[in-house]
């Protein structure tokens, strides 16, 4: 036995040196580099930085487009993740397909996507203009983008946990004479809710972080449509490199609260996956 | 009609007018489903190939004349499949370790590796700008040996890499968890080696996992865009890489040549993400 | 009643209030359908779009000056919505629908993309200065000390020299660098090259779009590329190394023979000022920029170089802003129009260089 063993502690101390490194040099690293950047010069740059009038109105732009885009994707997305696996029809691998359309575009494609059809001579802008609405250089397409960009993360989560679950608990359901809703919100509802809250997570990370698109559709107005990500951008170019760094650090410490959420989250989905 | 029989497992135990209620609602939900996804996913999409090939392939043929597209094009390519198999290699090794080994902070490595899902690419771009820029340790160090990393493709590959870290991981680790040890203590006590054990037992199995993972890598590096533009240089055919040639075009005011570029980056990632729902469906099928 | 469904019957109210939200601030971005003539509103917005380099000016000292002398004098209260981005791009956006009622951009041709798309329709060129505000000159930001010795454009082409210099396409400052470049070629200032031998002005050109490290998409992106220690010569504005020497960055400019005269307009879009109601403040914003008290402004942050040619190479060497041998302008050298399709049209000189991938 010990013949075995020895070889493979061996292994196994490079193999977890390789990983250890690996991660290190990517991740820890870098991130240890940010935090002395920015507390660099005092405490005080936090709560300076934090309390200005354009840090706060970016972090509600942020927070408003966050909640809208995880709301409408969360909502629609149950609907769309039911129909693909509750439902038989022609064109259903169509619409499987189209859900995977945002994770194969850039996003700058998404932001050029905005402006051919809200641009000036665009698709839909006759439609906006004339009601005069603005959708580009202002909140609605940035809302648009995220929310595009955000469509596959809470179906593509749904959809094999309600594959897994199958019918068998919503026909008991059904047939103890329980209505249609009573079932989704009784039965279903509980079944998906971690993968659900799992989708969510991964949608409100994801929509905290968008760069590219917003960067295109946004006109940079400074404290009107200048997003977290956008003022770190401008805060590093006006040389304020520490107030450039604590609202990256808010928004990756915002970021790991959420992951150490998603963790747990995970941990209960496949704990309940395998319960089965 | 036929849905609800489905739906109810074939018993039809419901009243005509149930029935009529049922496939009405079946309706109602596919209705919001395509509208939901037709506007806000299929048109932009359309709208985009449309701009880029509505004059059929002359614009693009424009676009793609310039040297720095298909250079741009190319470098994409590459950097991509150097970061997906860098990924691939490293995210299999890290689901291992996270999956079989157990030792102080692993808890603490898996949230960590999951961090570049919840950093925006952005400050991952500036993370590489701070810790390899000429005035930090590590750039000094590097620059000393001769070594230039930002502003050259190999910085491009730390971007890519660090911001798809998480993907092979999240995809093998759910597989490995499950796979029974039993099979590779068989092979053990059969006198294998741990390098034979796993190329010949723990890797048929966790196969497609890592395809799978891989080919969503190797997607996402394709339209990476806000921790390249950072630390590329950008400079046409030698560190431009497709999104950020599709930004500047944007940006120039040249939308159908932006469109043209998009259409084609967007043609192969959605072939890359086709083919990895299907593989992670066919090992997600009930066995 | 399940935890779950009580939350999903508040979303409801929650999204619905956030799209009213968002469809009110969009629609005060878009103009009012009539402006009432009688009674001035109590508050104004004015949007403002500029390029990247004088932020500091503008949103630190012109700006906040402004508004308190307007809120003095009319008891009007004026908010300014401000953008900065590379100058190319913001005349981009404003012809797209950026609804800014003041652009101030690097160059001219900005201010005439956003005429041609009928934007503007009155002539700004008639404004005082033929309606620029603020100068400078294209120079050399280098390493303290200048380590490599570099002195004039050629310095730029020799072999293993990294210059920095924004992308044309999407800036000004790109633009005025490379006919710095080229007119003080053909001027005979740079050691090598003969009076008007364009061949020879063509593979400078060349050889310095050879040396580019980085094409940044503004001229403040390049300028911080440089101070973060890439490459080993910045070609930017004077204005920007003083601005980085005011913030404690060790550039060091080096002023070569032969420059341009960076003059930067500034002018009211007035199809959006109009549609905003705020044709009057816009106007008198502008008016504004031209007095002394701006002028002092500008100065602050390294501007010093008056709009007047003559003055502008003269400088004024004891404060640190030395006397040019040739300083040269956009009209000695043909005009905007000539430059632009000589040098930066799809088969310009300089776009063909950098497209040569350098």
């Amino acid at each position: 036995m010990s013949a075995v063993a020895t070889p493979k502690v061996r292994g196994r101390g490079w193999l977890l040196a390789a990983c250890l490194v690996w991660v290190g040099m990517l991740l820890l690293v870098p991130l240890v580099g940010i935090v002395i950047t920015a507390l660099e010069p005092g405490i005080h740059v936090v709560t300076e930085t934090l309390s200005s009038p354009d840090v706060i109105h970016a972090l509600q732009l942020t927070a408003v487009i966050t909640v809208i885009s995880v709301v409408v994707t969360a909502l629609f997305g149950v609907v769309v993740a039911w129909v693909l696996v509750r439902q038989r029809f022609w064109g259903r691998a169509l619409m499987n397909a189209t859900v995977d359309l945002p994770f194969a575009l850039s996003p700058v494609t998404v932001g050029l996507a905005a402006l051919v059809l809200f641009g000036p001579g665009g698709w839909l802008a006759p439609f906006f203009e004339s009601r005069g609405i603005q959708i580009i250089f202002a909140l609605p397409s940035m809302i648009l983008v995220t929310v595009f960009i955000c469509v596959p993360f809470t179906i593509r989560e749904v959809v094999p946990v309600l594959e897994e679950i199958g019918l068998d608990e919503e026909d008991a359901s059904r047939t103890l004479g329980a209505s249609v809703w009573q079932t989704f919100f009784r039965v279903t509802l509980p079944n998906i809710r971690w993968a659900l809250a799992y989708g969510v997570a991964l949608t409100t990370a994801r929509a905290i972080g968008e760069i590219g698109a917003v960067l295109i559709v946004s006109g940079l107005l400074q404290g009107k449509t200048e997003t977290a990500t956008l003022f770190i951008f401008r805060a590093y170019e006006e040389r304020q490199v520490p107030a450039a760094y604590v609202v990256a650090l808010l928004l990756a410490a915002v970021s790991v609260t959420l992951l150490v959420v998603i963790e747990f989250l995970r941990h209960r989905q496949e704990r309940e996956r395998t319960r089965t | 009609m036929g849905s609800t029989a489905q739906t109810l497992g074939g018993r039809g135990r419901l009243r005509s007018s149930q029935r009529t209620a049922a496939s009405l609602r079946h309706l109602a939900l596919r209705g919001a489903a395509v509208v939901y996804l037709g506007l806000l996913v299929a048109l932009p999409v359309v709208a985009v190939v449309t701009k880029g090939f509505g004059d059929g392939l002359g614009t693009f043929r424009d676009a793609m004349a310039t040297p720095a597209a298909w250079a741009a094009v190319r470098l994409t390519l590459w950097t991509s499949t150097v970061a997906a198999g860098l990924n691939a290699v490293m995210g299999t090794l890290l689901a291992w370790v996270l999956v079989r080994y157990r030792f102080p902070g692993r808890r603490l490595l898996s949230t960590v590796v999951d961090l570049p899902l919840a950093i925006p690419t952005l400050v991952t771009g500036v993370m590489i700008l701070a810790l390899y820029g000429p005035n930090s340790i590590f750039g000094r160090f590097l620059d000393g040996l001769g070594i230039r990393v930002l502003f050259t493709p190999i910085a491009i590959v730390i971007a890519l890499c660090t911001v798809t870290l998480p993907l092979v991981v999240r995809n093998v680790q759910p597989v490995l968890q499950e796979l029974d040890t039993a099979e590779e203590e068989a092979a053990a006590t059969l006198g294998a080696g741990p390098r034979t054990t796993f190329r010949r037992v723990v890797f048929p199995a966790i196969r497609s996992a890592v395809v799978a993972g891989t080919l969503l890598t190797f997607s996402r590096c394709l339209g990476e865009i806000g921790s390249v533009i950072l630390v590329a240089g950008n400079i046409p055919k030698k560190t431009l890489t497709a999104p950020v040639f599709i930004f500047q075009l944007t940006s120039q005011f040249k939308p159908a040549e932006a469109a043209a570029v998009a259409t084609l980056l967007f043609a192969f990632s959605f072939v890359l993400v086709l083919a990895t729902s299907r593989l992670i469906a066919r090992k997600e099928a009930p066995v | 009643m399940p935890r779950w469904f009580k939350r999903r019957i508040l979303a409801a109210p929650l999204v619905l209030t956030l799209i009213g939200l968002a469809a009110c601030s969009s629609s005060s971005a878009s103009g009012a359908t009539g402006c009432s003539s009688s009674s001035p509103a109590s508050s104004v917005v004015i949007n403002f779009a500029a390029y990247s380099t004088p932020r500091e000016v503008y949103d630190a000292k012109i700006i906040p000056t402004f508004v308190k002398e307007w809120k003095d004098k009319t008891g009007q209260t004026v908010l300014f919505n401000e953008s900065y981005a590379g100058s190319t791009t913001q005349a981009q956006n404003v012809v797209n629908g950026l609804g800014s009622d003041v652009v101030a951009l690097s160059l001219a041709p900005d201010i005439q993309t956003i005429q041609d798309a009928g934007l503007i329709t009155h002539d700004w060129t008639q404004a005082p200065d033929g309606g620029m505000v603020s100068a400078s000159v294209a120079v050399f930001d280098v390493r303290p000390g200048n380590p490599k010795g570099i002195k004039d454009w050629s310095d730029l082409a020799t072999a293993g020299t990294g210059v920095l210099t924004p992308d044309p396409a999407q800036n000004g400052g790109a633009r005025w660098n490379l006919v710095a470049l080229w007119g003080a070629a053909l001027r005979g200032d740079v050691t090598g090259i003969a009076k008007g031998d364009e061949a020879a002005a063509t593979t400078l050109m060349q050889a310095v779009t050879h040396n580019v490290i980085s094409y940044d998409k503004s001229a403040r992106d390049s300028i911080q590329n440089f101070e973060s220690g890439n490459g080993d010569v910045a070609i930017t504005y004077e204005n920007e190394v003083k601005t980085a020497q005011a913030a404690g960055e060790p550039d060091t400019a080096v002023y070569p023979k032969g420059t341009v005269l960076i003059e930067n307009p500034v002018a009211v879009v007035d199809k959006n000022a109009q549609a905003h109601c705020v044709e009057d403040v816009a106007n008198a914003f502008v008016d504004y920029l031209h007095t002394k008290e701006a002028k002092d402004f500008y100065t602050t942050v390294g501007y010093l170089r008056p709009v007047d040619p003559a003055k502008a190479a003269a400088g004024d060497p004891a404060n640190g802003f030395p006397a040019i041998h040739d300083l040269f302008t956009v009209a000695d050298l043909g005009g905007w129009d000539a430059l632009d399709q000589k040098l930066f049209s799809d088969t310009g000189i300089a776009t063909q260089a950098i497209a040569q991938g350098g």
